[in-house]
This record gives structure tokens, C-alpha cells and sequence, in this order.
């Protein structure tokens, strides 16, 4: 396949709606102002240099305000070092950076390691092997992944896949706590990305596509306890869902509708499993998080809306109690789960200001929805679908297009997108400065055959049969620019493969992702421009970082590592093999311990608790 | 009858703890067994995920000739009926002998 790599600034189109010409923003956006006005509270505040949790702030927008790597050297960007870390899974975590330790955890089996990065080599501080049990592995739908991994109060805090989470002493590596969860034998897996708040972590289910029955927990820092558990199926009570549970439209308005809206219990196997990112308003005290898919993935066996499959919930923090939730596909038949990211941000919207939250769902539709209640503002095509004709803001329902149903035992043509979206769980990163989104997204149709299935537990029950394919243009992946107040593109960079990769957005108007096909990218902000690209190793489906080392320097970090869903694209020429390394990058490759010298790794920090396995556990 | 056709059954196909490495497929080539093993490729939910097309997904492609625990009749046969240490769970006790032949004969039917 040739290599596509080409901008476009869409000044017109039906499909993506440009910026209208004449509201006066492009001008002062160009002049280094923000295209929308959108803004974003950038709690906890965290000192810039340092990046402790997956999204960098608790509002998702993985926003870094450091400027030492800008547009005059962005050129010079080079590796300062590499880590390898065996594992041969599809790597898909953040790196932590606390003080002047960076924290890494593999996929499966989950090590996780220390180094120190005030030392020649970043030397590892400690290495924690947890051992999950390996029937994990086969009830993983995938990849053996792990979305990330999450800080507080002193400890390292993620999610095994065999359903566990796990806390480790982030000085020492030693095991403070370990809690059991569910039974990976009923299909159940983890590998959704701890997020902590306060003395709370929070942690989801997954396994959207073997039949669970999905579940959301607050756990306690401390020991691990269980605060409070929400099914996101099922009766009320279980759900947490009381007499503050206000959804915005009607048709998500009654008693135990997670029951009633599937046929006889089905619910039990209803999935809804919430694998994504969790955003969190400190002004208001609530959690956001996205449900999956309904089970099985064949809809005509589940007649009904299935609720609370492919939604988004809002609850209190502290007691988990539902304030409002909104389904984005009611009736999912095409696996367009909802847990892709809340982004929260502030917009002007008639006048006033409103507290909303930017999503882009599977399903291709970009929403932003007031996060107060509920009420969807925008929700407008980011990338090619033609499941629905539109999104009714009258209802909040789906215009759904009569030739994208599919049929038991027939083959549909031509259905955009599959079921892996028009953007998967990848996140995207929002600039306070530009006021837009920067988003890696897909390209991609599917010919769809669908079977009767059966519920074996710990099997999956899915019946969709899938011949994906490029969409129109041939080209698989995208990146772009997107304003979430007018709900249009504003620029956007075509690329070969799905571009399944998190972002990062700095302070310098640098936007960094990486490719399938193993470029790493920065590019202009403000318009498009590649700026520089970075082969590695093998694909990034990850989420990059920026940090400041103990030397005041700033570094770009990015694992490298193709797996996951990323396998969809596994027979187009140029897909790469497996990897699992973490590149740091600086101005010249400058960084402690470099230079002409011979250098030596300073490990001197004492006897390991444990050491690197000395192979891949694959 | 119905404990005729079981019996007969037992005879004419080995128990688990007789299926070894090398033993022989006592289905290999016959169309229905390949039509039976192609239902229950669907049914028991193996196409979640070796894909209805066998060639992979959440599990390994099983057309390409790489086998992980051995691409014999007798192989497939125990990888089926044990599972494996990498989280393939085993189907002895939700499958017959017969139905996992079969699926074997599915399976070697679509070897590229």
C-alpha cells in the first residue's frame, strides 16, 4: 500500500462540516488563541513535569503544559534511551511519572516495574511479578492488555487480568494488597486502567464478548475494600440506581429498566462491561464511565433497548449512586460499545457557559453532552459510518439507516464501522490553548454475517461474522482535529492503518501520536503540519507521555507494542511484528548519563525484592 | 437402543485416556463428520474465537499450520478435550468423543 500521508484542511463538506468562514475565530486561532473557547479544569495540578495518572489530569485531557520541546527544535527530537520490557502482548498503558521514578506495567502477566530516572540508564528500582492465573489469557477477548495503571497515597495500583487488583509499595515493590474480584472462569477479565481519586481507586469489568454481567467498583486505597459495587445491568438496587437517577430523556425513565428492557433474564449476560477511562469532576463530585456492548452480540436475541449495554453513567463519587446515564446505541447491533473517554471540559454554548463532556463513540458519532444532566448538545459524524442517518437531539436517539440491520445466517454488505468503530478505546487529548480535540480514528466497513449463539460459560457469545475492510479512500486510519462546540473537523492527517494510538497535546501547540505501521508523529496544533516522525520498533497503540526528568529536561515517552485490536489490520502489508519497548525521547537525545563516555548502568540501589524474568512468559 | 448407539459409539471411537499423539482421526475425510464438526465449530462457540473462518482472533488461526501444542489428529484431539495451560478451557466434559473427532476433521478440512 502506498503511504498515504496527507492534510487536509476540510474547508467545506457535507460529510465533516468545516468551521463556517467569518465567525472570527480561525483568525485568532492561527494567531495562537482558541478556536472554540473551550476550556478545562486541569485539576488535581499536578507540577508539570510529572504525569500520575493515565490522563494526566482527572478530566481526561492528557494535556502536558511543558514547552522546552516546541516547534524550533521539534527537528532535533531524537531517542534518549529504551526500555524493554519481554512481554509480548499489544502494549497499551501511559507511563507514571512520580518524583523521579517512572512506573511501567506489562500486559499479561502484569509486571510491573521501577526505574529510576535520576540515574545513567534509568535503572530499574524494583520489579514486581505478580503471577496471575493464566486461564486469564484464553477469556481475554483482545489481547492479554492492560489499559493502564494508576498512583496514590504512596502505591502502585492496577488491575491483573484474572480479576484482581492489585496495590504495590511504590518506594519498595513489595505486595500491600491484593483483592479478588470476580471469576475468570465465567468470562470475566481486566483490563481496564485503575483511576484513582482521593482514597478511592476505581476499577471495571471486562468482557463484553463472553457473556458477563458487567460491574463497576470503588475500592479503598488502604486495603482494597469494596466502598461500593454497581452492575451495570440488572435491577435498580444492584445498579445503584435511587430516586437521585435523573436521565435527561424519557425513554431511559423507569423502575428496573436494566431488566425489563432485555428479554426474560438475559440481562445476567448482558455484558455491559465498563473497560474504559474514568473522568472525575471535582466541583461536582461525580465519576463518569462508558458500558459496553450488550451480550450476546447477535441482536436478534435480545429484542429491546438492553439497557445499560453501550451508555455512559454519571454517579457520585463517594456512593456510587447513578445521577443520570445516557445509551448512545440503544439496541447495539453492531458492537458499539460506549467506553471510549469522557473528556471534560467548559464550553460557550448560547450565551453561557456549560460543564460538558466530549466523547467520540464506536459508533462515529462525536457527542457533547451536558455532564450536569445528561442533555446531549451536539452529536455530530467524526469520521465515515452509515448506520444512522443522525442523532435526533430532540430524543437523543439514532437515526438508523434500514440497510445497516443485520441479518441471521445472510451476509450484509458494507456496514460502517464494524465493530471495532470509527475509534476504539484509545483516548484523545483536549488543548485548553487551541480549544480542540485531537483524536486517532478509523476508516473501516465490514461485511456482516450473523449466527445464533448460545450462552457456554467462559466462551465467547458473540455470532458475528466479520469481513472488515478499509473504507472509503482505502485508507484505514485518520487523525484529527475536532471542534467540540460546532462539532466539525478541522484538520486531519490520513494514515495507512487503523490509528489506534492515544495522544498527547503540550503546552508548544505539539500534538504526539503514533501509527500502527510503528511512525511516531508530532504535528502542529494549530494546523495539521507534520512536524517530525520517529520509526520504532512495532506498532504504537498506546499513550504517549511528557514529562520533566530529575534533570529538568523535557522527554516524550511512548511504548511500542502491537496486539489488542489492532490485530483486525494483521494482513495489510507493513503491519509489524511484536514488540515491547518504551522510547524516551529528548532535544538531541540529551539526557543524565549521556554523552562520549563510556557509560555504566548505576544500579546500586540495593538487593531487588524480585528480578526480570529472563524470558518472555508468552 | 439409545445405550446401543452410546455403546457402539465408545467402541468405535477411543476414551480421552486412550488418544495419544498418534492416533489416528477414526473420522479423517468423511464428509459428515466435516459437516458435523462444522455445526459444532458454531455451536460449542469456538468460531468466538478462532473466527468462523478458523483463521484467528481472540485465539490462534488454525489454518496456517502452526500449531502450539501439535498439529497431529491425536494432538488437536487432546488440546480440544484438556484445554491448554494458556487459557483454552476444555471441552471433555461439555463435548462427546464423536463431537470432538468431528470438529477435529472440521478443523483438518480447512489446513491450508
Amino acid at each position: 500500500m502506498r503511504r498515504i500521508l496527507l492534510i487536509t484542511t476540510l474547508l467545506c463538506g457535507a460529510a465533516f462540516p468545516a468551521m463556517s468562514a467569518g465567525n472570527g475565530k480561525n483568525s485568532a486561532a492561527s494567531a495562537g488563541g482558541s478556536f472554540t473557547g473551550a476550556t478545562a479544569n486541569l485539576a488535581p495540578g499536578d507540577a508539570p513535569g510529572q504525569w500520575t495518572r493515565q490522563s494526566r489530569d482527572y478530566a481526561n485531557t492528557r494535556y502536558s503544559p511543558l514547552t522546552q520541546i516546541n516547534k524550533q527544535n521539534i527537528s532535533r527530537l531524537r531517542i534518549a534511551w529504551t526500555f524493554s520490557d519481554g512481554q509480548m502482548y499489544g502494549h497499551e498503558g501511559a507511563p507514571l511519572v512520580v518524583g523521579d521514578t517512572m512506573y511501567l506495567v506489562t500486559p499479561f502477566p502484569n509486571i510491573a516495574y521501577a526505574l529510576d530516572l535520576s540515574k545513567a540508564g534509568a535503572p530499574i528500582k524494583w520489579v514486581f511479578q505478580p503471577n496471575p492465573d493464566p486461564r486469564a489469557m484464553g477469556e481475554a477477548c483482545c489481547d492479554k492488555v492492560l489499559r493502564g495503571w494508576a498512583y496514590a497515597d504512596g502505591k502502585l495500583i492496577y488491575n491483573l487480568l484474572d480479576d484482581h487488583t492489585v496495590a504495590v509499595d511504590a518506594q519498595t515493590g513489595k505486595e500491600v494488597w491484593r483483592v479478588k474480584l470476580d471469576d475468570v472462569t465465567n468470562g470475566t477479565t481486566m483490563t481496564q486502567s485503575a483511576f484513582t481519586v482521593g482514597d478511592k481507586v476505581y476499577v471495571g469489568s471486562s468482557g463484553g464478548e463472553l457473556g458477563t454481567n458487567g460491574w463497576f467498583q470503588a475500592l479503598d486505597v488502604k486495603d482494597g475494600h469494596t466502598v461500593w459495587k454497581a452492575f451495570t445491568n440488572g435491577p435498580d438496587e444492584g445498579m445503584l440506581i435511587g430516586p437521585g437517577f435523573k436521565p435527561f430523556y424519557a425513554w431511559m425513565v423507569g423502575k428496573d429498566l436494566g431488566v425489563s428492557t432485555w428479554p426474560g433474564e438475559m440481562w445476567k449476560q448482558g455484558a455491559s462491561a465498563p473497560w474504559g477511562f474514568v473522568s472525575y469532576d471535582p466541583d461536582r463530585n461525580e465519576i463518569y464511565y462508558g458500558t459496553s456492548n450488550p451480550g450476546p452480540r447477535t441482536p436478534s436475541q435480545r429484542p429491546g433497548l438492553n439497557l445499560w449495554s453501550s451508555a455512559v453513567f454519571a454517579r457520585d463519587a463517594n456512593t456510587g449512586a447513578a445521577k443520570w446515564a445516557y445509551q448512545f446505541t440503544p439496541h447495539d447491533e453492531w458492537d458499539y460499545d460506549g467506553i471510549n473517554e469522557n473528556v471534560l471540559i467548559e464550553i460557550p454554548w448560547k450565551g453561557a457557559r456549560r460543564k460538558v463532556m466530549v466523547h467520540f463513540n464506536r459508533n462515529g458519532f462525536a457527542y457533547t453532552i451536558d455532564r450536569i444532566t445528561g442533555e446531549v448538545l451536539v452529536a455530530n459524524q467524526f469520521g465515515h459510518q452509515n448506520w444512522a442517518s443522525k442523532v435526533d437531539l430532540s430524543t437523543g436517539m439514532p437515526v438508523v439507516n434500514d440497510a445497516a440491520h443485520p441479518i441471521v445466517e445472510k451476509k450484509v454488505e458494507n456496514i460502517c464501522p464494524p465493530d471495532i468503530g470509527v475509534k476504539n478505546w484509545n483516548p484523545s487529548a483536549f488543548s485548553p490553548r487551541t480549544g480542540l480535540l485531537y483524536a486517532g480514528i478509523f476508516n473501516t466497513c465490514m461485511d456482516l454475517t450473523n449466527h445464533i449463539v448460545k450462552y457456554i460459560p467462559g466462551s465467547p457469545y458473540d455470532g458475528m461474522e466479520m469481513v472488515r475492510k478499509a473504507g472509503p479512500g482505502g485508507n484505514w486510519g485518520e487523525f484529527i482535529a475536532w471542534d467540540p462546540v460546532a462539532g466539525k473537523r478541522v484538520w486531519s492527517l490520513k494514515e495507512d492503518m487503523m490509528t489506534w494510538s492515544g495522544v498527547v497535546v503540550t503546552g508548544s501547540d505539539l500534538v504526539f501520536y503514533g501509527t500502527l505501521d510503528g511512525w511516531f508523529r508530532a504535528v502542529d496544533a494549530r494546523s495539521g503540519k507534520v512536524l517530525w516522525s520517529q520509526k520504532v520498533g512495532s506498532a504504537i497503540m498506546s499513550q504517549p507521555i511528557a514529562f520533566l526528568g530529575p534533570d529538568k529536561r523535557e522527554y516524550i515517552a511512548v511504548y511500542t507494542g502491537v496486539g489488542g485490536g489492532a490485530s483486525v489490520n494483521r494482513r495489510v502489508n507493513g503491519f509489524p511484528p511484536g514488540g515491547n519497548t518504551l522510547y524516551v525521547f529528548s532535544v538531541d537525545g540529551a539526557g543524565i548519563g549521556s554523552g562520549t563516555t563510556q557509560l555504566r548502568t548505576d544500579a546500586k540501589v540495593g538487593a531487588p525484592l524480585s528480578v526480570p524474568p529472563a524470558a518472555a512468559h508468552n | 437402543m439409545r445405550e446401543l448407539v452410546f455403546a457402539l459409539a465408545f467402541i468405535a471411537t477411543p476414551a480421552l485416556a486412550q488418544v495419544t499423539a498418534d492416533t489416528a482421526n477414526p473420522l479423517a475425510g468423511k464428509a459428515d463428520a466435516i459437516e458435523a464438526g462444522h455445526a459444532l465449530f458454531g455451536k460449542m462457540n469456538c468460531a468466538g474465537c478462532h473466527a468462523y473462518d478458523l483463521t484467528g482472533g481472540m485465539g490462534p488461526d488454525l489454518t496456517d499450520n502452526s500449531w502450539q501444542y501439535g498439529g497431529k489428529p491425536g494432538e488437536i484431539y487432546r488440546t480440544i478435550a484438556e484445554g491448554t495451560p494458556r487459557g483454552m478451557p476444555g471441552w471433555k466434559d461439555k463435548m462427546t468423543v464423536d463431537e470432538i473427532w468431528q470438529v477435529v476433521t472440521y478443523i483438518q478440512s480447512k489446513k491450508q
